[in-house]
């Protein structure tokens, strides 16, 4: 029994018959062709199979004035794909076996898969936009805040060797003046928020502001339930 | 040697399911080359994905094929799966392959019974089609659904299949066994079914492997080939799978292989049924295949080897998806049979590579 493996590998279009050649002479089975719709043209995809292992190989941003070889000398089964490459995407493809010239699907729309909505587009380029923004901004967050963590963990690096050269005392009593500080620095900090959310509340819809506190209210019980909960399992302990 | 006419047949016709066109060249009733023509059907189905995230997608990839509706599902999913590095549990797996098998059985049953109505056996037609339904009934006990199942999504299933369930497949499959027996009597040893199959529309080896010929097709012409001897997920933990294969290389060939093929489908999917392991069916998936990322993938589907393509673009949306049917790839060997036939045959052949016309256009 082979396993299944699969590779892709870059080709151009002179080379295509080559590639053809080569794979019926080793004794390759032709899998199919399919065509990809790009902003630099269109992509082909030429898959082969042998024993287990799926080889594609793929030309870039092939042109409506490119013209493509077929491989159906070698493997005539292409032609289903070949002819559907052209009716569908367009692409120029020269001595197909079979060729149906442009008919072997009834189609109302030339050329159906490269016709692209100007909605379409605007979602393409938005969806693009946001990707970029939020790769940038969890760039600038990592920056920033490993830049943050350098500052703070040196200045506790030196406080700690202040404290290490002191009286012992001397040193607990500077320790709790700065527990006492930090306090007093989150208390304000949390009032300082409360402020804020009290001043948006009060900007608000009255209906939705109340269902805001709520929310607020019920998340707050919340946390607090978890809270003794983990202070009862640590009692516990 | 008279003089050379051209017949349209299809795309409306009697023995077509779905819409294929073909010119038959033809002299003294002798078909001398067949031009097929399709696209009477395309529904762009394709270019949907660039408008359907890989979530929703599966729903329109599972109605590309009424028939092969559980495998195009499960395709799709197996190639986002590849594309986005994600591993299933192996119950998923398991219970993939089992729906996938057994709509294999049905799908082969619905075949036999077409075939029958083709060469004029209309009460081995309905017999099949009654043997049919039992199959249909266990998908709707299963999933809720006779043709469109929605079991799949992309990370495993959404359905599990109990205990109680698995025992009446077993039974249900048993009963079906002993029926199919008889009617399968009537395919492979009936004088007139013989008569009318026998050396009709034949493909010698060489031919079959030069057209790319996949699936019974194919193994009809003795091609060993089957994408499930490549161990792909629960395939990988049956105790031994070998393709069945035929040398007749003609309609009678193409008829034993598909008989066959649902005994053994039964009897995989009572050996998975028997190693099904317990856990979780699904794991969860988030986050959006790569930009210009590329996965490929092949399922045996009824009618062969299927293939499939998937690139993503970054976002929830795949810039592209491919599904490439059993039945394009097989339209070559079609034409191939065809020439040198007798017209009255025409039907007969064609019916053989049990054409899928909507899973070809899509």
């Amino acid at each position: 029994m082979s396993a299944f493996t699969q590779t892709f590998a870059p080709i151009s279009i002179a080379d295509i018959p080559a590639m053809a050649a080569d794979r019926k002479a080793s004794g390759w089975r032709f899998v199919q062709v399919l065509a990809v719709n790009t902003e630099n043209g269109i992509d082909l995809v030429y898959s082969f199979m042998k024993d287990g292992a799926l080889e594609n190989f793929k030309v870039e941003g092939v042109t409506k004035d490119d013209v493509v070889p077929s491989i159906t000398g070698e493997f005539l089964a292409a032609f289903v794909f070949e002819n559907e490459a052209h009716d569908l995407f367009g692409v120029n493809i020269k001595d197909i076996a079979i060729d149906f010239g442009g008919n072997f699907y009834a189609l109302s729309q030339k050329e159906p898969m490269t016709v692209i909505s100007p909605a379409q587009l605007a979602a393409r380029e938005k969806a693009k936009k946001l990707a970029a923004a939020k790769a940038a901004k969890e760039a600038k967050a990592a920056a920033g805040e490993s830049a943050a963590e350098a500052s703070e963990a040196s200045k506790a690096a030196d406080m700690e060797a202040k404290l290490a050269a002191m009286d012992p005392e001397k040193a607990a009593k500077v320790r709790a003046a700065m527990e006492a500080k930090a306090k007093k620095e989150a208390a304000a900090k949390q009032a300082e928020k409360d402020a804020a959310m009290e001043a948006k509340l009060a900007a608000m819809d009255p209906e939705k502001a109340a269902k805001v506190r709520a929310a607020m209210e019920a998340k707050a019980r919340k946390a607090a339930a978890a809270a003794q909960t983990a202070d009862d399992a640590k009692g516990g302990e | 040697m008279g003089k050379a006419t051209v017949i349209p047949f299809g795309p409306q016709h009697p023995v077509l399911p779905e819409p294929l066109h073909l010119d038959l060249v033809v002299e003294d009733e002798v078909v001398v080359e067949a031009i097929p023509q399709i696209g009477f059907i395309h529904r762009g189905l394709e270019k949907l994905v660039e408008t359907r995230d890989y979530n929703q997608f599966i729903y329109v990839a599972e109605r590309i094929c009424g028939i092969c509706a559980f495998g195009h599902s499960m395709g799709y999913a197996q190639t986002v799966e590849e594309l986005m590095g994600v591993e299933i549990p192996p119950r998923a797996e398991y219970l993939r392959t089992i729906w996938h098998e057994l709509s294999r059985v049905h799908s082969h049953i619905l075949w036999l019974g077409l075939a029958a109505d083709a060469f004029g056996f209309e009460s081995l037609f309905m017999h099949c089609w009654r043997l049919r339904e039992r199959v249909l009934n266990i998908f709707e006990k299963t999933t809720g659904g006779r043709v469109i199942f929605s079991v799949v999504c992309v990370g495993g299933v959404v359905r599990d299949i109990d205990a109680a369930q698995f025992r009446e497949i077993i039974g249900t499959l048993e009963g079906i066994k002993s029926d199919y027996a008889k009617i399968c009597n009537a395919f492979l040893k009936d004088t007139s079914v013989r008569n009318r199959t026998d050396g009709v529309g034949y493909i010698s080896l060489e031919d079959a492997r030069a057209l790319s010929m996949v699936g019974p097709f194919g193994r009809a012409s003795g091609l060993p080939y089957d994408v499930r001897s490549l161990g792909m997920g629960a395939y990988g933990k049956l105790s031994d799978f070998q393709p069945i294969t035929s040398t007749a290389g003609d309609c009678y060939g193409r008829m034993e292989v598909r008989a066959k093929e649902v005994l053994q489908s039964i009897d995989i999917i009572e050996e998975l049924i028997a190693g099904i392991p317990a856990g979780d069916i699904a794991v969860p998936v988030k986050g959006s295949p790569a930009a210009g990322a590329e996965a490929s993938m092949v399922l045996e589907q009824p009618r062969g080897e299927c293939y499939y393509y998937a690139r993503g673009n970054g976002s929830k949306y795949l810039e592209r998806m491919r599904i490439r049917t059993p039945t394009s790839i097989n339209i070559a060997g079609m034409t191939t049979a065809l020439a040198g036939c007798d017209l009255a045959d025409v039907n007969m052949i064609i019916l053989t590579i049990d054409p899928c016309i909507s899973c070809t256009e899509r």
